[in-house]
């Protein structure tokens, strides 16, 4: 590893301040300003060789495709091809589903769960806080695993139960429909507690005089909820939505341990799509394209949502 | 892959002013992590460029072998004796599981062969892809002495692993296709399960064991919830001599014996005589442990699966090969095939060669993975030994091994995989479950899912 080499560096740099060893003023500010440097420099080797090269050479990998075990140039050819991809735009379709209905909900509850977390009239909050996060350190396979134990439609818990009440067997995940509902549910359950710590985060942050002003004001609970907690929330907003946004358009790990993307293709996700094309078709040139259609895609929706929701004064 | 929002920046408290800059950080941020999404391919360099590998020195090396459950233990079996054989060879075989296995060697390959085993376990399903995208991945047997083979295996073997003159592995195990059936709940229904002659036979018969006992006729995992839910279909297809492509490569998914076949599945899934076996391998065991279907329409290393699953119903099981689609049609077909390769990329291929040779092409080895783990040989000459003709207590007395080695005897016909089978395997699964989930049209069904082949592979459709 490159990197070994720079302590050594930041050594030299070091003592290159003690004044004993200081030749000519020159040096020794040249020096000086190098020691920022060196001390980013392990950082940015590492994104360099685990990032930017593999976003370079994906891109490079795009505009090829194996022919018989050659690659062959094709230049924007399997961007083309994407255009006229029935199954990328199931993939997108099923993507922006889940933008439209999976994330507001997911929003939605994690401010009115951030708010009840927030007040004083609750007792044994770090409890509650402790159990709505929870959920967000589970490893996303280990979660995925649990899910697709619990919905199974014959031998699930969840079918179990609702046995018990007199409902019949639901087919959480061999159904179209109901797949997406639980891919919905899953991820609904796995990443409220960590919005709602983002909102809580910004709530305690609010100046309480806000709140004292509105109450002399006479507003109603309702009311400065309106008029003072939603606003300030507003950064927040941006932050979840965006993050949410960036998370949704990558999903792999649920729907891929879940469903695979099925039943036909109804929780097939780009990130699923790009690796069954990669991994499972070997088509590394056109599974590259995909991604690089989604980065494309995360920055548009990306700049949208920061006009949309950015700060207006 | 980095889909987490737990992977973003840890969110603080944006100050009151300086946002702007916030914001643009955080906007580079989040393209940074959109790039992340396309790192994961970049981690491979697909040059096609393969690492050399060596012959090595045939008497001394250590081997590595890549291989999944059953047959993993098998030739755990056989590494003493080869060990005592070829005192310089240390073996160590691998249990990698399947479909882990594939995903193991695909990457692999895609890396130009680093961190292959030499000697590696492959399917009839995936040897064709990786011989075509990567062209140097597997070492050519050939010149280490494969040819003199070229006559030992079954029909149609030695087409499968060779392909221009190279010879990519060696043929393990040749399974024909099967109908085990529950011959108590038969005769409850007062069917004779012998004489069923083709599958509108079969469906009759389930009409009747359904009414009679409450027992579907078979499964299948409707939602495909693995590649193999149509593992039924391309049977059915297969007893009509046809595939998902034909000799040619061109997509033979819209043919009428396609159609035939997705036809007779709708007929059974529309009379409630299928069961839905959705979860794959555990929910297959749990349906065969609870006797939800008469029938196993599955192929010759399955008997062993249900003598282990239910032993307890020694003597209620019987086993034939599958009825025809058509009076008078096929009742042979070789389903799939396991084989052994060598890595392109192996430093040692003359003693993983001397390993694969040793477990394939001598009699008694193949005789004792028989006789372990049920695995059908496609050595003819292993077929000499007692083994296969004895009567088999689990399934009422009936010769088994016989009955499966008529129909390896039978001659059938080739079958072209092609590189982008796992492909149309797909385009199948999701046809079956509109089919079976959605009530589609079978004949519609199949002519999108070539068209949609033919455009993702860019192949040709059969007229």
């Amino acid at each position: 590893m490159t990197t070994t080499t720079t302590p050594d560096s930041i050594l030299k740099a070091a003592g290159a301040a003690r004044p004993a060893a200081a030749p000519r003023p020159t040096a020794r500010i040249l020096r000086r300003q190098a020691v920022p440097y060196l001390f980013v420099l392990p950082a940015l080797v590492l994104l360099a060789v685990f990032k930017l090269y593999p976003i370079g050479s994906s891109f490079l990998m795009s505009l090829y495709e194996n022919v018989n075990g050659t690659q062959k140039f094709v230049g924007a050819g399997n961007y083309t091809r994407a255009m006229d991809d029935p199954l990328l735009w199931t993939a997108l379709k099923n993507t922006a589903i889940i933008l439209v209905v999976q994330v507001p909900v997911m929003l939605a509850l994690a401010v009115g769960i951030a708010v009840a977390l927030n007040s004083t009239l609750l007792r044994g909050r770090a409890f509650f806080r402790l159990g709505f996060f929870l959920p967000t350190v589970t490893g996303l396979v280990a979660y995925g695993i649990i899910f697709a134990v619990l919905l199974n439609t014959q031998y699930g818990l969840v079918n179990w139960l609702l046995g018990l009440v007199g409902i019949g067997e639901v087919p959480w995940l061999t159904d179209p429909l109901w797949a997406r509902i639980s891919l919905g549910l899953a991820l609904t359950w796995h990443y409220t507690g960590y919005n709602a710590v983002i909102f809580l985060a910004r709530l305690q942050s609010l100046p309480a005089e806000l709140y004292d002003a509105a109450a002399v004001d006479g507003a109603s609970a309702w009311q400065s909820f309106r008029h003072v907690t939603l606003p300030g929330l507003r950064p927040a907003l941006l932050l979840t939505t965006v993050l949410s946004t960036i998370g949704t358009l990558q999903l792999f790990d649920e729907p891929y341990v879940l469903t695979g993307g099925g039943p036909d293709n109804a929780t097939l996700t780009i990130g699923v799509y790009l690796y069954q094309n990669a991994f499972k078709y070997f088509d590394f040139g056109y599974a590259s394209a995909v991604a690089y259609i989604l980065t494309v895609l995360i920055g548009i929706l990306g700049i949208v949502q920061f006009r949309l929701l950015g700060e207006k004064s | 892959m980095d889909a987490s929002p737990l992977n973003q920046p840890p969110p603080d408290d944006p100050p009151q002013g300086g946002l702007d800059r916030r914001r643009l950080l955080a906007l580079g941020g989040s393209l940074l992590a959109a790039g992340a999404a396309t790192s994961l391919l970049g981690a491979c360099s697909v040059t096609g460029a393969t690492k050399a590998g060596s012959l090595g020195d045939p008497d001394r090396a250590a081997i590595t072998v890549w291989s999944w459950q059953g047959p993993a233990a098998a030739m755990k079996a056989l590494v003493p004796a080869f060990e005592a054989q070829h005192p310089g060879i240390d073996v160590t075989v691998q249990d990698i599981g399947n479909p882990a296995i594939w995903d193991k060697i695909t990457t692999a390959m895609a890396a130009g062969g680093q961190g292959l085993a030499d000697v590696l376990h492959i399917g009839v399903d995936y040897l064709p892809a990786y011989t075509e995208k990567f062209p140097d991945g597997l070492a050519d047997l050939g010149p280490l002495g494969a040819d003199r083979y070229r006559d030992a295996f079954a029909d149609g073997m030695w087409q499968t692993v060779t392909r221009k003159g190279k010879v990519n592995a060696l043929p393990w195990e040749a399974n024909s296709a099967g109908f085990y059936y529950r011959a108590d709940l038969f005769e409850a229904a007062g069917v004779d399960g012998e004489a069923l002659v083709t599958w509108d036979d079969a469906i009759d018969a389930g009409k009747k064991i359904k009414k009679k006992t409450g027992v579907h006729l078979l499964g299948i995992d409707k939602p495909a919830s693995q590649p193999d839910a149509a593992n039924f279909f391309q049977m059915l297809l297969q007893l009509q001599g046809t595939f998902y492509f034909d000799a040619e490569g061109r997509i033979t998914l819209g043919s009428p014996e396609a159609v035939t076949a997705m036809t007779l599945i709708k007929e059974m899934n529309d009379a409630g005589l299928v069961s839905d076996l959705a979860g794959g391998w555990t929910a297959l065991e749990n349906s065969i442990k609870s006797g939800t279907a008469a029938v196993l329409p599955w192929p010759t290393w399955f008997g062993s699966i249900i003598e282990g699953l239910v032993p307890k119903e020694s003597g209620k099981w019987k086993v034939r090969l599958p009825p025809a689609v058509k009076p008078g049609g096929t009742t042979a077909a070789t389903v799939n095939s396991t084989h052994l390769a060598v890595a392109g990329s192996s430093m040692h291929q003359a003693a993983a060669w001397a390993f694969v040779e040793y477990v394939l092409t001598r009699p008694a080895s193949q005789e004792a993975i028989y006789r372990t783990e049920g695995i059908a040989p496609a050595l003819l000459q292993a077929y000499e030994a007692p083994v296969f003709h004895e009567p088999s207590k689990f399934f009422s007395g009936q010769h088994k091994g016989e009955i499966f080695l008529n129909a390896l005897k039978a001659r059938s016909p080739a079958v072209n995989y092609s590189a982008d089978y796992a492909r149309a395997l797909k385009t199948v699964d999701d046809a079956q479950t509109q089919v079976l989930l959605k009530g589609a049209d079978p004949a519609r069904a199949l002519h999108n899912a070539a068209d949609q082949l033919a455009r993702q592979t860019g192949r040709e459709l059969a007229s």
